[in-house]
């Protein structure tokens, strides 16, 4: 089976996609003409044209807004944010606009709405930011975050089919770092399903993004100690998939959730109120998580090594609650 | 070479106007029984200027309106008793109450509903333009705004993105003196906001918003011109708030003597006039109009007055495509069907 | 001295980057910035400077390899002596950051659970809130054997509970939801042990010694063959004191310090208070609700008396929480007022009274003899001048109250005047406290007394 780099994977979905349907079309700054900042779309514009694949102005509103109208007359528009950190801009769109259509008018909005995010390559607070947490609590999107090129290919396919609006973040430290086995061809990984990386008996962690390999490392050296971790790759930040994970946690009874976001108002809260309410007779330890802390993301190589959560600390989490 | 409108043509534009006003009149009434939930915005004095530039659409064109639009919605076929579910909360409204005033519509009937933040509506407009291109069809998207709501990114943002990739997209600029308290001069600093098409490389004009037979004209231009591949337009419409933003305000900031000013050239009286005086109708004709509506009104407030307001589990629904949409939960009770230009 | 060429970063993300073209060979001479390689990166083609002048000595990379950024790719001889290189730190750490796996990175494999055979499964469905607007339901699956050990499952309160009380939670009747025991359950059942003590197994008086002294033969046996005797069986409250009064006297090591207290004007204000107060609150105003509130005054001031000894570490205690010996006619008990600092000298004598008499009732409910931080023993009710009291586990103090007589005292300017007198003793721990600071705090106690201010009865 061919081995891709996670970026790979994405470009090779996108555009399979774009084979498949005419009606999906791209739509970003420097995403025909430079391939994309990342480099992602690159030779897509000689191979599609300038019609499905649309260098626009710095309008982030704009890119959004025009995405949202032609989804509702039947496209299918994928439109990037050059790094998600200016998702913001079009923040009013995304919320008050798509993510409202079909609950007001019963029209769906099917558009994706991607770019790479996270930290790790001294990118500074513009560039490194992780926004699921901002849209997590809008009802009527949806959002995925994969970790591997399998998962990646196979999740931007199943947002540019989905009807409703997908935010896809891309973290921009795996694009070339991680290369996986990624299947010629078309394949889904569903919306809403998480994956379980690794099986174990002792401890969850329920992560995702770059954290699931730094997760599975940590594993790795408690596996030493006689800790049996299970690692669950969330895949889907919303809707969460509340079945796995409640087997999981109720299973091994003892829950660590690591995500890059910083702590306060990140997922980790919500995950962890999930598993309090329903589950609570089956828990051996609290429900901790291992976070960024609440901060912007400094620049300095010291400092955002400091700012990012490490394997040490998720090792120290986990020895935690299995000790409990 | 500018076609004529037919004495057809400029009484159904009469009827649509007359709709307008005597509808928002019945709505005022109501609004002071407290039969209606939340607030009331009237488009009095501006009726021309709304239905004459959906006049000048086609069937397969897209419409979006904003709250002082009411006109305009008439003209793409939208019934009364829409208008008065959609203000009376109710479960038989187009929105199954979960939206109100003029927050409804539907892809088939070329009708995209706004949301309250101003501006937003124009890149999302743009985007049906540019599906349009794309897709090879003629049919063109035609949007307003207010004075206020051209202060915003998104209609900058939108109209540039626009301009850009030559979309059919029309905007019509309703200068109407005030957005809510705010005069036009603490909105911006210049006279006319056609003017700001230069900055954006299209095509801008200034009509006088309560004549319809020109802004009918005006429209059909930008229209054209839209379809034949040449870009957006920026069509500013000159008017005025007869009354305050809503019907919790009275408006008196507004000097008097700019509302005398404005209502001797109201838009339905100015029609009448040219009518009369083209011998094209006397005050029989529009009697009869006037007669026709005040029962279609009554017919359809009765319907919206009996109609149940919704069920409270509709609240949970529609919010992905694996919950119910709205539209399955309950067929629509009446028939609309979209007017076309006869 | 050489000078490394390495393979430079074009950008964020970028990894690594493929030599296209050496611009020199292997003895060519270069200038300082003049053109050296050309490298071909996923994002840009680039020609790359030279960092130093001298002659290129070494290529360790040729024309088509690609090498991580940051690799050494040739040596440039220059001929200035070698210096110092100023570490690379940063870039040295953006290298081990940057540097990818040449092999692929293993696709995150599933760890095989140490199990050797699948356990069966059972599927839960978990209902919703009655509360929830947006009832669901969500189905999990897990395995059966944790979906059983559910039955026991109660709450981490409980366990503690269950932890020091020697419980067997599954002995417990649970009235909680789906058959959860709750704390009120534990309690109660506490409660049953302790009426019925004989039925059970022995009731804590209070947080039971972490370890009972083991029985063994005796050295000096209590009775020889022959010796006329009678065996009586120890109760249990008999036995607990037994085992507590060995253990504290083991493992703390007592001493005890003596001060003569004037109670005086204690003994005026109680007289003073006593009618009103009996009348208005219905019970008698004693000596002692006076004495606590000069310990907690005290205890204030000297909080190493008021904490335990945990092995190396001290534990203050942040709550000051007076247990009150009191003599029962089958032994003794030593209820708990709990944060007496919070309470005025009205509070005091009422809780005095109500914990005595509910302790002779035998009413006492199981966190009534718990938790106390020091203790008042009052030997001086049955006429002791002074007693040697034994230290109540695990704090580090107690005090003990002689009687109270009127005695000739020799006052100010060596007059003798009588006045009511009392020997105050303090027991305490050494191996936390000292000497000096158990005199400090029994000095702080007298002052109080001697000269005691209402402050709000």
């Amino acid at each position: 089976m061919p081995v891709l780099t996670y970026l790979e994977a994405i470009r090779q979905g996108l555009w399979e996609e774009m084979e498949r349907d005419e009606r999906v079309f791209l739509l970003g700054e420097d995403i025909g003409v430079y391939g994309g900042a990342f480099k992602v779309t690159e030779g897509f514009l000689e191979r599609f044209g300038e019609e499905r694949v649309i260098d626009t102005p710095i309008s982030e509103a704009a890119i959004v807004g025009a995405a949202i109208g032609a989804a509702l007359v039947g496209l299918r528009p994928v439109a990037e944010m050059q790094f998600i950190d200016f998702i913001s801009i079009a923040f009013d769109q995304l919320t008050n606009f798509a993510a409202k259509c079909r609950y007001r008018w019963g029209a769906g909005v099917p558009i994706v709405v991607r770019g790479p995010c996270g930290g790790g390559v001294h990118g500074g607070p513009f560039h490194s930011q992780n926004v699921e947490a901002y849209f997590f609590h809008t009802p009527g999107l949806k959002i995925v975050e994969p970790a591997t090129p399998y998962d990646a290919k196979g999740l931007i396919k199943a947002a540019i089919r989905d009807e409703d609006p997908v935010l896809y973040f891309e973290h921009k430290y795996l694009y070339r770092r991680i290369r996986g086995e990624v299947p010629e061809g078309d394949y889904i990984v569903p919306i809403g399903k998480a994956d379980i990386k690794r099986l174990g008996r002792d401890v969850t962690i329920l992560t995702y993004g770059w954290m699931l390999h730094k997760s599975l490392e940590a594993a790795e050296i408690v596996a030493q100690e006689g800790i049996e971790v299970e690692v669950v790759d969330l895949r889907t930040l919303l809707p969460l998939d509340d079945e796995t994970i409640l087997s999981s946690v109720a299973k091994t009874g003892r829950a660590v959730i690591v995500h890059e976001d910083t702590r306060t108002g990140g997922i980790a809260g919500e995950i962890a109120m999930r598993i309090n309410e329903r589950i609570f007779e089956y828990l051996e330890a609290p429900v901790v998580r291992v976070t960024a802390p609440d901060t912007p993301i400094p620049f300095s190589p010291p400092l955002e090594e400091f700012f990012l959560p490490q394997v040490e600390e998720i090792v120290q989490a986990v020895r935690w609650v299995a000790n409990y | 070479m500018e076609e004529t409108l037919t004495r057809e043509q400029l009484l159904d534009m009469y009827y649509y106007m007359k709709l307008t006003r005597m509808v928002e009149e019945r709505l005022q009434r109501l609004y002071r029984q407290g039969k209606i939930v939340g607030g009331l915005y009237r488009s009095l004095g501006q009726e021309g200027e709304s239905v004459a530039s959906a006049y000048a659409l086609e069937e397969g064109d897209f419409l979006a309106v904003m709250i002082r639009n009411l006109g305009a919605l008439f003209v793409r076929g939208v019934r009364p008793w829409e208008v008065f579910t959609q203000y009376m909360g109710k479960g038989t409204s187009p929105t199954r109450g979960k939206d109100n005033i003029v927050h409804f519509g539907s892809v088939e009937r070329g009708i995209i509903p706004p949301i309250s933040h101003l501006g937003d509506l124009i890149p999302v407009m743009a985007g049906i333009a540019l599906a349009s291109k794309m897709q090879r069809k003629r049919s063109v998207a035609l949007t307003y705004i207010g004075d206020g709501g051209t202060s915003t990114g998104a209609f900058h943002e939108g109209l540039n993105f626009a301009a850009v990739l030559k979309l059919p997209l029309i905007v019509i600029a309703e200068d109407n003196g005030y957005a809510y308290s705010t005069p036009k001069h603490k909105q911006m600093a210049i006279e006319n906001i056609a003017d700001r098409a230069i900055g954006y490389g299209i095509f801008g004009e200034t009509v006088d918003g309560n004549d319809v037979i020109a802004v009918y004209h005006a429209t059909r231009r930008a229209v054209e011109r839209a379809r034949e591949g040449l870009g957006p337009t920026l069509l500013e419409v000159k008017t005025f708030r007869m009354r305050g933003h809503a019907e919790h305000d009275d408006a008196w900031y507004v000097p008097r003597e700019l509302l005398e000013y404005w209502q001797k050239r109201d838009p339905i009286l100015r029609l009448e006039t040219y009518l009369k005086e083209h011998g094209m109708a006397d005050e029989t004709d529009f009697e009869a109009i006037t007669h026709r509506i005040e029962q279609e009104i009554e017919a359809d407030l009765q319907y919206a007055e009996q109609s149940p307001m919704p069920d409270p589990r509709i609240a949970l629904e529609g919010v992905y495509a694996e919950t119910p949409s709205v539209s399955e939960v309950a067929p629509l009770p009446r028939e609309h069907a979209v007017r076309t230009r006869s | 001295m050489k000078v490394e060429v390495i393979m430079p970063q074009m950008g964020e993300s970028i990894a690594e980057g493929t030599v296209t073209k050496w611009l020199k060979r292997p003895g060519d001479y270069v200038r300082r910035d003049e053109p050296l390689f050309e490298i071909s990166t996923d994002k840009v083609d680039a020609e790359i400077p030279s960092p130093a002048e001298g002659v290129l000595a070494e290529v360790l990379v040729h024309e088509g390899e690609t090498v991580p950024i940051q690799t050494v790719v040739a040596y440039i001889e220059t001929d200035k002596e070698a210096v110092e290189a100023p570490p690379r730190e940063v870039s040295e750490r953006a290298a081990t950051e940057a540097v990818p796996p040449r092999e692929p990175a293993p696709e995150p494999t599933r760890a095989v659970p140490p199990t050797t055979e699948p356990s069966p499964m059972r599927e839960i469905i978990l209902p919703p809130h009655p509360w929830e607007k947006q009832k669901q339901e969500i189905r999990i699956t897990i395995p059966a054997e944790r979906a059983e050990r559910k039955a026991v499952r109660s709450s981490p309160v409980v366990e503690k509970l269950a932890q020091e009380y020697g419980i067997d939670l599954t002995q417990v009747e649970g009235t909680g939801r789906g058959g959860r025991v709750t704390k009120r359950d534990v309690l109660r059942y506490l409660e049953e042990r302790a009426a019925h003590p004989s039925e059970v197994r022995p009731q804590p008086v209070e947080a039971p010694s972490p370890e009972a002294p083991e029985l063994e033969t005796p050295l000096y046996p209590p009775y020889l063959p022959g010796e006329r005797v009678e065996i009586v069986p120890m109760s249990v409250m008999r036995k607990k004191i037994a085992e507590h009064m060995v253990y504290s006297k083991r493992v703390a090591p007592h001493v005890t310090t003596f001060f003569e207290i004037d109670m005086t004007r204690v003994s005026r204000l109680r007289e003073q208070l006593q009618p009103d107060f009996e009348q208005r609150h219905g019970i008698k105003l004693t000596y002692l609700p006076f004495i606590i509130q000069a310990c907690v005054s005290a205890l204030k001031a000297f909080p190493l008396l008021n904490a335990s000894v945990a092995e190396d570490k001290i534990v203050y205690k942040k709550d000051i929480n007076i247990g009150i010996a009191v003599a029962l006619e089958w032994g003794l008990i030593v209820p708990v007022i709990k944060n007496a600092d919070a309470l005025s000298l009205v509070g005091l004598a009422k809780a005095v009274h109500d914990l005595a008499t509910r302790a002779r009732n035998k009413q006492l409910k199981p966190e009534e003899v718990q938790g106390g931080t020091f203790t008042i023993t009052n030997p001086g009710v049955f006429g002791s001048l002074f007693g040697t009291p034994v230290i109540h586990q695990p704090q580090v103090a107690i005090l003990g109250v002689g009687r109270i007589t009127k005695r000739p005292v020799v006052v100010e300017d060596d007059a003798i005047a009588i006045r009511a007198m009392a020997y105050f003793s303090l027991s305490f721990d050494h191996r936390l406290i000292d000497g000096a600071i158990a005199d400090q705090f029994m000095a702080h106690i007298k002052r109080t007394l001697e000269s005691f201010e209402l402050t709000g009865v």
